[in-house]
């Protein structure tokens, strides 16, 4: 009973991890819909990055604001220079998810000779253990637990009550609609990248510092971990993949206590197959991953 | 010439045509993007392994996998193919009922990384990580495999093969059936608006095209003697894909020309390029397989933006004694 | 012929048709009628089996199709054009006609893995009857052309035609003359006229009142998802509610 509850701790954490994570990429797919197969490595890349400023002795946490930055930078140019112009084209969802691939493979491979192959691990003393009952955490993993719901906040607040944050569900339900309404869409879109980019940035770090260590391999889990949270949730709805990270976080942990740890991936990976077998459409959306009707 | 590179040359040339053939089926006739496309080449792989290999306790009992029926050729390939098939079945069932098309190629790319980790946690399935070795190659026991006329053998059978997987699709893709498969892909509802059934149609092509991606698999695993989880990692999908889209999509020559462009004429520059010690010690290790990836990549960008009909575009259909 | 009986299609708190029923009289063009946003498309896509209809029933020759899907309304030959053009664009336009004929023995897998010597037969045929149609609509010089490099009119034209192949009962046009030239809409008006004399029976929705006129038998008219009005256009001009329906929608 007690592996249970300490595996809910661990939850925990994994549900902060994975919620950064998805709500920047549910809210890529839902304003500009982008299923965006870089993300991964996107993630990946800030985590190196962070890597490379830790070993020269630069705190983490500075770390982590440089992985949010680079993150918000890579991902606005990819869309500026990559996928925009390929919508613009005319290129349907179907042939811009071989693009948002293509896109993938290359950034690991362009890592993959600066970074090698072997596992790295930030050099971090995590704290000290705290406990909660049969709940034990390190000071470091409360820290990420406490940056996941101040994000989660400020997302909340940035939709709800910002200019920005209408403007972008208006995009996300309309554009066409939003732009006859006269909001900026190109400056929307350009700021969706921007924040989700950071987002994804800093959550490469904190995943990568979450885990005991971490090599370019690890773009491909994250993302089948991340699309779980975010399909489950509603594919498009922030607040769905919020909720799909802290059930796909809980559930994860719990089978990793009870049978493997190695088969994480695969647990979400099943959630996602019950979901699209169950309901397509996730928790949340109203048509999230269905097929267009009409 | 030596006879064993030509061999080698042909066989693999060979095998890519029957995989592009079978992707460009499912991908560049009826638009279903087979992200998982490597898993049924790996199937069939496997099948014939097992079908193949003797029991497990043979040469020493050092790897563990379930069946060893030690059957004779043509049993495995037949295997291969058919196991290819009934994979088809529970994923496109899954898969392409339901779900919008962007989603559909999502999942199957998951399934094809989570194949991967399954098969290699599976210590006792199919040999885990180390996978399979000592697979038998068809004939071996009436003739050595290293000899020379060994190799003519190989080629004949798989040209056999690549002759018999071409005429299956070549009569589905230039048929009245292509034409609906083709329809589909232009606009899903509007096939449907004239009598097309698109679940049926794309479950019946992903079917046959696994039925054809495992043929390929087995012929794979009969020449190379061995197979592993790290033969068949997602990315090589994407290589098959760049096949199709460089080659041409939507007809078999632009799939055959592709699969001598890339798969097979990429490989052989790779090749040499690793040959010259010059070369292949430059930067890091790895860098030239790296930089392969990252120009597979750039020729999927570069044909998708500038000629996404690729090479050879599919041919329009003309029919006699029409107007001029 | 079709009986639709209170249709609803709510859909994420609209209530796009809501308690809408209607007959189609055979032989007859029945025109739907209404302003923007009144539902009819919705209507119409609902009837064809491409959107769920929420409740109600459809009835389709004495049989119950409410929850057949598209493709097998479409064997019972209940065919639908669409509003926007939804031409099969890298199939040429002869393709486009022949891959909607429903008589081939080559449209299956097993078909098309016996050769072509099974089906060349019934591929003659139809290429017979497809060109026919392209000379009656005077598009056999573009047999061979692009589906997608056709102009709007020539795309509608390919459409209705394409419905044709299916040798349909009941034909479901929606606007087909929108964004059509003034003379092509012409064209099809007698193409309508015509086919309505060989016994088709058609509902239309279309915007253009002139034409409504001119070729339809009955009009229905809708508003905010419900109908308010059906009859001949003329006792529908009598009544004040429909003309103010028509102001204010």
């Amino acid at each position: 009973m007690n592996l249970f509850v300490a595996a809910f701790g661990f939850g925990l954490v994994s549900m902060s991890v994975i919620a950064i994570a998805a709500v920047g990429f549910t809210m890529q797919f839902g304003i500009t819909n982008m299923i965006n197969l870089a993300y991964g490595e996107v993630m990946i890349s800030s985590a190196y990055l962070a890597y490379y400023l830790n070993k020269a002795g630069i705190s983490i946490w500075i770390g982590m604001v440089a992985g949010a930055l680079f993150g918000s930078v890579f991902s606005f140019l990819l869309n500026r220079l990559v996928y925009a112009p390929f919508m613009r084209k005319g290129t349907a969802n179907l042939g811009m998810v071989i693009v948002s691939l293509a896109v993938s493979l290359m950034i690991s491979n362009l890592l993959l000779p600066i970074v090698g192959f072997y596992s790295v691990s930030y050099q971090e003393d995590p704290g000290s253990l705290i406990r909660l009952g049969s709940i034990a955490l390190t000071r470091d993993q409360i820290i990420v637990i406490a940056i996941a719901v101040v994000l989660m906040l400020g997302i909340h607040a940035l939709l709800t009550y910002s200019r920005l944050g209408k403007a972008m569900r208006a995009t996300a339900a309309n554009p066409t609609l939003a732009r006859n309404c006269g909001i900026p869409t190109q400056r929307v879109i350009d700021s969706v990248w921007l924040i989700t980019g950071a987002l994804c940035g800093l959550a490469g770090v904190v995943a990568a510092l979450n885990a005991d260590s971490f090599a370019i391999a690890n773009g491909s889990a994250f993302l089948i971990t991340i699309l779980a949270a975010a399909v489950l949730g509603g594919a498009g709805q922030p607040y769905g993949a919020m909720i799909g990270a802290v059930l796909i976080g809980l559930i994860t942990e719990l089978s990793a206590a009870a049978w493997s740890p190695e088969y994480k991936e695969v647990v979400a990976f099943g959630i996602l197959v019950l979901v699209m077998v169950l309901r397509p459409q996730g928790l949340l959306a109203k048509r999230g991953a269905l097929a267009a009707a009409g | 010439m030596n006879t064993y590179y030509a061999a080698n040359l042909l066989i693999y040339a060979g095998i890519d045509i029957i995989a592009c053939l079978a992707l460009n089926l499912q991908f560049g006739v009826s638009g279903i993007v087979n992200f998982s496309f490597i898993v049924f080449q790996a199937v069939g792989a496997y099948a014939a392994a097992v079908l193949s290999l003797p029991p497990d306790t043979a040469n020493g009992g050092f790897q563990h996998y379930v069946g060893g029926f030690q059957l004779p050729f043509p049993i495995p390939w037949i295997g291969g193919a058919i196991a290819g098939g009934l994979l088809a079945i529970p994923v496109g069932f899954v898969v392409l009922r339901k779900l919008r098309s962007d989603y559909q190629a999502i999942a199957l790319l998951v399934l094809s990384v989570i194949a991967n980790t399954v098969i290699t946690n599976a210590d006792k399935f199919l040999g885990g990580a180390a996978g399979l070795a000592l697979v038998p190659p068809p004939f071996s026991d009436r003739i050595d495999p290293n000899t020379e006329s060994y190799q003519y053998l190989y080629v004949g059978i798989t040209i056999v093969a690549v002759v018999i997987a071409f005429a299956v699709v070549n009569r589905v893709v230039n048929s009245p059936y292509g034409r609906s498969l083709r329809a589909m892909r232009e606009r899903e509802i509007a096939a449907a608006a004239i009598g097309k059934n698109p679940v049926n149609l794309k479950m019946t092509i992903f079917i046959v095209g696994g039925v054809i991606a495992g043929l390929s698999g087995a012929i794979l695993v009969g020449f190379i003697q061995l197979w592993a989880p790290s033969v068949w990692l997602y990315p090589e999908t994407i290589i098959l894909f760049a096949a199709v889209i460089v080659g041409g999509r939507g007809n078999n020559i632009g799939a055959i020309l592709g699969a001598l462009l890339v798969p097979v004429g990429f490989e052989e520059v790779t090749r040499l390029l690793n040959s010259n010690p010059n070369i292949a010690n430059l930067g890091p290790p790895n860098l030239i397989s790296a930089l392969q990836w990252v120009i597979i990549g750039l020729l999927i960008l570069g044909f998708l933006w500038f000629r996404p009909q690729g090479v050879r575009p599919e041919p329009r259909r003309v029919f006699e004694g029409g107007a001029d | 012929m079709l009986v639709a009986t209170d249709i609803h299609r709510h859909f994420e708190g609209m209530r796009a048709v809501d308690g809408v029923s209607l007959e189609v009289t055979p032989g007859k063009i029945t025109g739907l009628i209404g302003p923007n946003g009144a539902g009819k498309s919705t209507f119409m896509a609902v009837l064809a089996g491409t959107l769920p209809a929420t409740s109600g029933t459809i009835v389709f020759d004495g049989e119950d199709i409410t929850h057949l899907p598209a493709y097998q309304r479409a064997r019972r030959r209940l065919v639908r054009t669409f509003q926007l053009p939804s031409e099969f664009a890298q199939l040429t336009v002869l393709e486009n006609l022949l891959v909607a004929a429903p008589s081939n023995r080559g449209d299956s897998l097993f078909g098309a893995l016996r050769g072509k010597r099974y089906w060349r037969d019934d591929e003659h045929r139809l290429i017979d009857e497809a060109r026919a149609l392209l000379k009656r609509f005077g598009m056999t010089a573009k047999e061979s052309d692009y589906a997608g490099t056709m102009s709007g009119g020539q795309k509608r034209l390919i459409e209705i035609m394409r419905a044709l192949m299916l040798h349909p009962r009941l034909l479901l046009l929606d606007e087909p003359m929108s964004g059509v030239h003034p003379k092509i809409v012409e064209e099809i008006q007698y193409y309508l006229q015509d086919l309505r004399t060989g016994g088709l029976t058609i509902l239309m929705v279309e915007h253009e009142l002139h034409m409504v006129e001119r070729l339809c038998d009955t009009v229905v008219v809708m508003a905010q998802g419900k109908v308010i009005g059906s009859g001949t256009m003329s006792s529908l001009r009598r009544q004040q509610e429909i003309v103010d329906a028509y102001l204010v929608g």
